[in-house]
């Protein structure tokens, strides 16, 4: 399956050249893959170094006179070390623009800590007017984003490095929706990129132990999907939410607001609980963090053991 | 002290063990690893007042390293200085080891965990305050990247560390020219640096950052009264290996074993060279 990062690019070429108002602007990264972009959009392609804060101050300046900017470097330094740009000259200031992250949770691992990223999806989740789409696929950046982009927001993108390699159609896309992979009903997994292959191998796995998993999948998480997981969890009474995200806040704490309410239902949590220091893998620390086909099976059994 | 050859070889060494060191573990910041290799050399070897023994010494001088990212130049410079046994770097990169790929206090030696840049000037600013406030002697030391200006944390760093006096700070700017993706000039122009320097209060030495003597002299000579020193080092990416020098995508691209060989050839050559020629 073709990265997101590459979809990135060849969704600005073809975006770029439909609307002439699109702005691209990075922090450094992704300059030799947006040289398409640059070529077929002569003078809306700019490479600011390394300074996020005025980059995302610069891209709330070209919306104030008209323009749909589009900004992107590493997560956490466009999202944690530029929050206050983008809360306060996007935000208060109800200008709207694209915020493209790579680099999320523990995707640059061999970087060490001061490139992860765990936070970024609930910091955006925080301002008025913001969507937050992690797209797993490259359908569903180019699908969201196509939808999304102009419509006023601060519209914020988190590309996962590696795709979880299951195929939707662009008909399965819409703002707000989850998709259900799968029907169930001894438990719901909750989850979002790029965990959901690791999910779907452990629904397969606890099938051929007995336990029925339905298995629901948010492209974006705000807006939630509220109404998807209620209808799910008032019929399996049963919740895992796997979430390669910061365990303080996301998408655990979106599952159960909209759970309130609902009679009696219990709970279990895959997130990563605190930073992971020392080397590894993106593999070797999913693992590490019980993001694994049998980590998470071992929570659904535990889920569904339990009174 | 190291005799003026005996360092020029250390030089030498140190890019060969840097180069080995990133093959090995398959990944890395080489060229602006082999950039400021020169001066980490002139740093650990004839400036900072620290060794292993005195690492917990509150008067000790302090080294930041800002542009973390050359982290595998600086685990070869502390390994031969004896902060820990070379052997440890095996662990480069493998799971779970310490040695990652960016500086962290784990490891012995290492002041300060840094990755994310334009955080180590505003840290050493503050670490300078208060060696001067404890009257420890101690004098502080970081290294920049020239695309790591750009970050707007340093002006404001550059700013307080004039306002402040503090003579007891050096800020070097390994001045490569080059950054991720292409000339530093042409991604955020940062120059004329020593002006703008100037401009903010500090005392300002240019130098040729490959010039063993003339670093000596510059981080050594004593600083303009009541301001800051900043060392504006002109260094070439990728320095001592012909086909990475001034090449963008020695960024962070790793040595194959041919290129590896052929790196070592050169470097053997320049080493036989210094040797021959100093007899
Ligand atoms: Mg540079």
């Amino acid at each position: 399956m073709k990265t997101l990062r590459l979809e990135f690019a060849d969704t600005m070429s073809e975006v770029g050249q439909c609307d002439p108002r699109l702005v691209v602007m990075v922090g450094d990264i992704s300059h030799g893959i947006l040289q398409g972009f640059a070529k077929a959009c002569p003078g809306r392609y700019y490479n600011i170094g390394i300074c996020e804060p005025t980059i995302v101050n610069m891209a709330a300046g070209l919306n104030k006179v008209g323009l749909v900017p589009v900004v992107h470097t590493i997560a956490p330094f466009i999202t944690e070390r530029a929050y206050e740009q983008i809360k306060l000259d996007f935000g208060y200031q109800h200008l709207s623009g694209n915020i493209v992250s790579v680099g999320g949770s523990f995707d640059y691992a061999q970087l060490g800590c001061s490139h992860h990223c765990y936070t970024d999806v609930s910091l955006l989740c925080h301002l008025k007017r913001a969507t937050v789409t992690i797209p797993g696929s490259p359908v569903e950046f180019n699908t969201l984003f196509k939808k999304l982009y102009a419509t006023d927001g601060i519209h914020y993108y988190r590309l996962p490095e590696r795709p979880h390699g299951i195929e939707f159609a662009a008909s399965d896309l819409v703002p707000g929706r989850g998709i259900r992979l799968r029907e169930g009903s001894d438990l719901t997994i909750a989850t979002i990129a790029p965990q959901l292959s690791n999910a779907l191998a452990a629904a397969e796995r606890l099938a051929a132990s007995g336990l029925s998993a339905e298995l629901l999948y948010f492209p974006m998480v705000k807006p939630f999907d509220q109404e998807l997981l209620r209808a799910s969890l008032g019929k399996t009474k049963r919740l895992l939410v796997v979430e390669e995200l910061s365990a303080h806040d996301g998408l655990l704490n979106l599952c159960l607001r909209a759970a309130i309410g609902l009679p009696g239902f219990s709970v279990r949590h895959l997130a990563l609980q605190d930073f992971l220091h020392g080397y590894g893998t993106h593999e070797e620390l999913s693992e590490r963090a019980g993001f694994s086909p049998q980590g998470i099976a071992k929570s659904a059994h535990d889920l569904c053991s339990s009174p | 002290m190291l005799s003026d050859r005996d360092l020029a070889l250390k030089s030498l060494q140190y890019r060969l063990q840097t180069l080995e060191l990133i093959h090995s573990a398959g990944a890395g910041h080489t060229g602006g690893g082999l950039s400021c290799l020169d001066i980490l050399n002139v740093l650990y070897n004839r400036i900072l007042r620290v060794s292993p023994e005195t690492f917990g010494d509150a008067a000790r001088d302090r080294y930041v390293q800002s542009k973390g990212h050359a982290v595998e130049a600086l685990y070869v410079v502390l390994a031969d200085r004896g902060f820990f046994p070379f052997s440890d770097l095996e662990t480069v990169c493998h799971y779970e080891s310490d040695y990652v790929g960016h500086p962290t206090r784990k490891i012995p030696g290492i002041e300060q965990n840094t990755g994310a840049l334009g955080h180590g000037l505003p840290i050493c600013v503050g670490m300078a305050l208060a060696a001067r406030m404890d009257r420890t002697g101690s004098r502080v030391f970081t290294l920049l990247g020239d695309g790591e200006i750009a970050e707007g944390s340093n002006w404001e760093a550059a700013m307080a560390g004039a306002h402040y006096k503090l003579s007891n700070l050096t800020a070097i700017v390994d001045c490569n020219t080059l950054q991720i993706s292409g000339h530093t000039s042409q991604v955020m122009n940062s120059e004329p640096l020593d002006e703008k320097f100037r401009a903010f209060g500090w005392g300002v030495r240019v130098v040729d950052g490959h010039d063993l003597a003339a670093l000596t002299e510059a981080l050594s000579g004593p600083a303009e009264a009541d301001k800051p020193t900043a060392v504006i080092a002109r260094t070439i990416k990728g320095r001592g290996v012909s086909f990475m020098e001034n090449v963008a995508k020695w960024h962070h691209g790793v040595p194959s074993d041919a290129e590896l060989a052929q790196a070592r050839t050169e470097i053997a050559a320049a080493i036989a060279a210094l040797k021959g020629g100093a007899l």
